[in-house]
């Protein structure tokens, strides 16, 4: 197997924060971290005197490549010694359109540059930001062997799909003066020899690729200097004060998106305090889902807001006024009075919103990926490419005629002003009557989903590990309740009277200029958010607990690993062994989990993939932490520096205070039983 | 093409029926044929010259559209480019001639 890192900085770019460069530093990485091979993949530019001095100075096989700035996303554009005129000459020409923070170059652009794509080593972002995404992606899949990850999770993610690429793991690592910290991203790749051709070639075959030496996806490296751990449930075990909660703390920093439930962070505190917390998140959860729940209320909302009958009424009034007025004069016109100008009513100007959607939604026909193959069975490619075009095409033509007639309105307005100004003949008001009648329409509409969205009713009950949370609306039962949800000190009593008219509610909530017209939403309708018990009453204290340390667990999927430091020290065995150890397995079926652990109950019960354990030693007066590591049946554990112990005697000790203890306890419940 | 003249100490627009019309009757409908007319190559006005117009109805009239359409017509390149500002970078991705 071969250690490779094909994703490394060498020159500071206007892309990356200013660092440095370090020949030293990148020759201790590819020492510390065993590398066999390396890639330079600088941001849209190659430095190929730079390259060849690196070359020059490692022992392993370096790459030139560039990471070039794709419309959607970054890929890696990897070549080999032999192309390197050709391949200076192609990252010039990159650099030459890539000139200012934000420039893109799309892949057609890139195509061009480097001619046949396929003679290069191509990898894009892929489970890994920015990604390159829709058409841009298909597009580069032509090309590329293998897809960037930025996580052990995401690997194995995209290994286990069989509909997904070949994935890749590299640090994307600055090599900069004074680092003494190495990253652990990096692939092993099962080729003999390393070849851009053998590259290429491995890549296409994901049993080739995997993120140990020699244990598959099984384990990955987790420190620099060579640390493994199960990509699925690790445990770790040790004495008080062995370095459990340190360790946990350098995965903690070696991995970018880690979830960390500390020791004791959840147990039950002061009482006020712990009451204050947790219904502060609860309050969080509600205003989330409140949210989401009323988003499209909201824009409802939004749309009424601007609607002021009142104002429509006064305008309505104002014509017919004008109206009468000027058919009484109708006999004393003057030229100015006389102009068709004089009372010429304005365009109705509106922007075309359907077809800007319509243009939006064959878009996203297009450019979807996910469902490509089922909206190819129904629709060919290049029909809905000349539908955009043809509606593209329709929505310019409005808007020129939105244009022109903005320019007509222009003109007529101000003939019509300086027109007034030279007679004392009556202007006809300008009113906009299908608008007015559609604000009327609106507010009915409103009215009705206001009464509908106050009518009493669960809107969601989940079931949560024994608990549920329901979510349910109701009106609210008076002025404190809006207050309450609006957090502010205003007071609602006045507003809160034509409550049950919304229309008239909504005039006095603007009317009132303490409040925020964008949180209007909240003051319609009464959401509430109770966590209940498995027999139904709203949980105690206890249980509070224990429903916050699941909904950690549960947390933990939108990150990259989990890391959990002694549950047993805030929880009892029944609830650690029915709900925490059934959760955390789940959890480990698809990311990296580390429990530190003494209990027996969580550490002996919960069938790990993977065994670390901690001690500290002192030797000639000095404290020295190790770390002894193996599968859970392997009869000894052994360290990086090819120590090792019995696994027996360190589990029983860790999780049942030793042998002779143990062995004690076997006797007592025997003698209990008997 | 001539969309405004003066003529007799009076004002004219060119009207969709290709004929001069006084500008008192002018409305929005035929300030819309102006405006398309004046974003086409020829378009022509007589000078806005407040003694040639007697009438004083139609020196207002002919002052406000002629102000606007003589300024548009200069223009006419950038309002074109402008109303294909929406979806250009999709049109011209999904392989519609570029403009």
């Amino acid at each position: 197997m071969k250690k490779i890192d094909f994703h490394i900085h060498t020159v500071p770019t206007m892309s990356d924060a200013n660092f440095t460069f370090s020949a030293v530093a990148l020759k201790e990485y590819v020492s510390v971290a065993n590398l066999d091979a390396i890639a330079i993949t600088n941001h849209d530019m190659f430095d190929a005197a730079q390259y060849q001095e690196i070359n020059s100075s490692l022992d392993v096989d370096v790459f030139p490549g560039i990471e070039v700035n794709l419309e959607t996303g970054h890929v890696l554009i990897i070549t080999d010694e032999s192309n390197l005129d050709v391949f200076e000459s192609c990252a010039k020409k990159i650099e030459g359109k890539i000139q200012k923070i934000g420039d893109k170059i799309s892949i057609d652009e890139v195509k061009a540059i480097f001619g046949d794509l396929h003679k290069y080593l191509v990898i894009p972002h892929y489970e890994k930001k920015p990604a390159v995404r829709g058409d841009e992606l298909v597009q580069v899949l032509g090309y590329a062997e293998a897809g960037e990850v930025d996580s052990a999770k995401k690997f194995i993610r995209v290994a286990r799909d069989e509909g997904l690429v070949t994935p890749v793991l590299f640090s994307d690592i600055r090599i900069r003066e004074g680092m003494s910290v190495f990253p652990t991203r990096q692939t092993y790749i099962d080729c003999g020899e390393i070849s851009l051709g053998s590259l290429k070639k491995c890549l296409q075959d994901k049993t080739k690729v995997a993120l140990s030496k020699e244990d598959g996806n099984k384990l990955f490296e987790v420190f620099a200097n060579g640390q493994q751990i199960s990509t699925g449930l690790n445990i770790l075990l040790g004495a008080r004060s062995s370095g459990k909660t340190y360790t946990l703390d350098r995965i903690n920093d070696s991995i970018e998106r880690a979830k960390y439930i500390r020791q004791f962070s959840l147990v039950q505190k002061e009482d006020a305090e712990y009451e204050r917390e947790f219904s502060n998140d609860i309050k969080k959860k509600r205003s989330r889902f409140a949210e989401e729940y009323l988003g499209e209320f909201k824009s409802v909302l939004n749309d009424v807001v601007g609607i002021d009958l009142r104002a429509n009424e006064v305008q309505v009034n104002s014509y017919i006024d004008s109206l009468l007025k000027s058919a009484t004069e109708a006999e004393r016109k003057d030229s100015f009075s006389k102009a068709a100008l004089f009372d010429e009513s304005l365009y109705s100007l509106k922007e075309d919103k359907v077809l800007s959607d319509l243009i939006g939604s064959v878009r996203q026909l297009i450019e979807n990926v996910e469902y490509r193959k089922v909206i190819k069975k129904h629709v060919e490619l290049q029909s809905l490419r000349n539908l955009a075009l043809e509606l593209i095409e329709t929505l310019w033509e409005k808007e020129a005629d939105r244009k022109k007639k903005a320019i007509v309105n222009a003109i007529v307005k101000d003939a019509k002003q300086r027109l007034r100004r030279r007679t004392s003949a009556t202007q006809i008001e300008d009113v906009d009557l299908y608008q007015i009648k559609m604000d009327q329409v609106k507010v009915a509409r409103f009215e009705e989903i206001v009464e509908q969205l106050r009518a009493e009713e669960e809107i969601s009950k989940e079931h949560f590990q024994g608990f549920s949370v329901v979510t349910s609306k109701s009106p609210f039962a008076g002025a404190g309740e809006v207050k309450a949800v609006s957090g502010q000190k205003v007071a609602f009593s006045e507003c809160y009277k034509d409550y049950s008219r919304p229309y008239k509610y909504l005039r006095a909530l603007i009317a009132n200029e303490a409040l925020t017209p964008s949180e209007f939403y909240k003051y319609f309708v009464k959401i509430d958010y109770k966590i209940l018990n498995r027999d139904g009453s709203e949980v105690s204290g206890g249980e509070r607990s224990e429903f916050r340390l699941l909904q950690e667990i549960k947390d933990a999927q939108n990150f990259d690993i989990l890391l959990i430091d002694e549950p047993e020290s805030s929880f009892d065995n029944v609830f650690l062994k029915s709900d925490v150890n059934q959760m955390i397995k789940e959890m480990a079926a698809y990311m990296p989990v580390v429990v530190v652990t003494h209990n027996n109950t969580v550490g002996a019960s919960i069938d790990a993939d993977y065994l670390l354990y901690a001690r500290k030693e002192t030797i000639k007066g000095e404290v020295v932490y190790s770390l002894f590591s193996g599968h859970p049946t392997d009869s000894r554990l052994t360290s990086v520096d090819d120590h090792s112990i019995d696994n027996y005697d360190a589990t029983l000790d860790a999780l049942e205070a030793g042998k002779a203890t143990y062995i004690e306890r076997g006797r007592m419940y025997e003698a209990i039983k008997n | 093409m001539k969309l405004l003249k003066i003529e007799k100490h009076q004002g004219y627009f060119f009207s969709k029926d290709q004929e001069y019309i006084p500008l008192d009757r002018i409305t929005k409908e035929s300030l819309l044929t102006l405006v398309d007319l004046a974003l086409e190559n020829d378009a022509e006005f007589d000078e806005f010259d407040e003694d040639q117009i007697k009438n004083q109805a139609h020196q207002i009239i002919y002052k406000s559209v002629y102000a606007k359409l003589s300024a548009l017509s200069d223009e006419k390149e950038e309002f074109i480019d402008e109303s294909k500002r929406l979806f250009l970078k999709e049109y011209e991705k999904y392989g519609g001639p570029s403009s």
